[in-house]
């Protein structure tokens, strides 16, 4: 057969081969669907006989509810119960998500350390991309390495990079380059942005109503996520950088430490409220809770930004594997 | 009639189960996942609920009442909300670190198949 021939025949096999993707291969779908449905009728059972709507409050509610205002003078008790009554709950649940948070972090980090999320992989991009004359790329890693220069080919030689989206003339030919989106967008999220993060803010300041350092954080990485879509990463980076976010991360974290274990200190117990309690209705009158919602804000708002960030900006490591690499001399590791 | 909210809880668990268990595109695997925990906090939610009951907020009460009659009146359980507002997180936290490993699959095998991926196979 000639060399065309085996091309050809590679090619049909490549394209039987997406379309089976296509086609999408279960694993057994009735034997999971009969697994499935079983829980399913097994849970059904279940919550046809647990209390409805008319069943009376249970009495840790009732507990929480009569305390709420007596002894932590909050009015919302929700955030009595989440950042008071069961504060050790909480506790755990921030360190699950710090776990959550380190875990990202250590499976999207590049081989060396980055200072930023973004672009210092295009300062080795050269050298990463080339292909080791002494290893010779399987064809997979070809095509593979191909598509990815394809896909970077308007970030390495494109046109010069402006400093603000803002200095690119109206009327430019689209697609504007992916830096930022349009002008209408642009003037909207500076319209929102900053009533959006004073809105954040207030969840968590106002505690005594609904609100609290969960809902707060969320707002805040929708703030940071809005300025990142709108006008890019060149605006954000010197604020989004790895070692700003997770130093203020495990500060956070060391400030909700700190305040569950000074109720020890001084009370007795972990987690009990150490604080003067301010007027009802204030900011401030929650005591030990207010403090525990503020740091929250914080260890969630840069935890959710530095998992956010971190997926963003996960690149493809080229460097062949310790295994891998040794049968072709040194194959470029540890240069 | 909340009973129909713990049903859909449980229908939508059982949506997530059967993806998980049928799919083998990862992506797919981790949306079933998230179906089932949005079920949880379906059924959370639901279970906070008193037939004609208001929020647990002692902030303003309805005209008539006092905070002390509405902390003992017909309110919706606020432990349950706490409840949800922790699996909130934490789903978000779990959703994660799926997706970034999913990623990192598909960078090393080049592929989101789950049969696929047998590195650890005998």
């Amino acid at each position: 057969m000639t060399r065309a021939g085996i091309d050809d025949n590679r090619s049909v096999a490549r394209a039987a081969d997406r379309e089976a993707t296509e086609r999408e291969p279960r694993h057994r779908p009735w034997v999971g669907a009969l697994l499935a449905a079983g829980i399913a009728a097994a849970l059904g059972v279940a919550v046809a006989g647990i209390p409805r709507e008319h069943a009376p409050l249970p009495l840790i509610a009732r507990y929480a509810l009569d305390i709420a205002i007596p002894r932590w003078k909050l009015t919302e008790p929700v955030n009595e119960i989440v950042y008071g009554t069961r504060g050790f709950d909480t506790f755990g649940e921030t360190f699950l998500l710090l776990a959550a948070v380190m875990s990202v972090v250590v499976i999207t980090r590049p081989r060396e350390p980055r200072r930023g999320y973004f672009g210092e992989a295009a300062a080795g991009a050269r050298e990463q991309t080339q292909d080791d004359p002494a290893v010779g790329a399987d064809p997979t890693e070809q095509e593979a390495r191909s598509a990815e220069r394809r896909e970077q080919g308007g970030a390495s030689h494109g046109e010069e990079p402006v400093e603000t989206p803002d200095a690119v003339p109206l009327g430019t030919p689209a697609p504007e380059r992916a830096e930022a989106m349009t002008v209408v967008v642009r003037t909207a999220i500076r319209v929102v942005l900053p009533i959006l993060a004073v809105a954040g803010l207030y969840l968590v300041v106002w505690g005594y109503s609904p609100g609290g350092g969960f809902p707060g954080g969320a707002v805040m990485l929708g703030v940071l996520l809005l300025v990142y879509a709108a006008f890019g990463r060149r605006k954000i980076s010197r604020v989004i950088r790895p070692d700003l976010l997770e130093n203020l991360e495990l500060a956070g974290a060391a400030l909700i430490i700190m305040t569950e274990f000074l109720g020890l200190v001084f009370q007795g117990s972990f987690s009990a409220n150490w604080l003067p309690l301010a007027q009802l209705m204030t900011p401030l009158s929650g005591g030990v809770a207010q403090l525990f919602s503020a740091s929250e804000l914080i260890e969630v708002a840069t935890g959710l930004a530095i998992v956010v960030f971190a997926l963003l900006g996960i690149s493809h490591d080229w460097a062949p594997d310790e295994g891998r690499g040794s049968s072709g001399g040194d194959g470029g590791q540890g240069q | 009639m909340i009973l129909v909210n713990y049903l859909a809880a449980v229908a939508l668990f059982g949506t997530g189960l059967y993806v998980l268990l049928t799919r083998r595109n990862l992506i797919k695997i981790v949306m079933g996942l998230s179906l089932m925990e949005a079920s949880t906090y379906l059924f959370l939610v639901s279970l906070a609920y008193r037939a004609g009951s208001t929020a647990p907020i002692l902030l303003s009460p309805p005209p008539g009442h006092t905070a002390r009659q509405l902390a003992h009146g017909n309110v919706a359980d606020p432990v349950l909300q706490n409840f949800c507002l922790t699996a909130v997180v934490i789903g978000v936290a779990v959703t994660a670190v799926f997706l970034s490993v999913v990623v990192r699959v598909a960078q090393h095998y080049r592929t989101l198949d789950a049969d696929q991926v047998r590195a650890m196979r005998g």
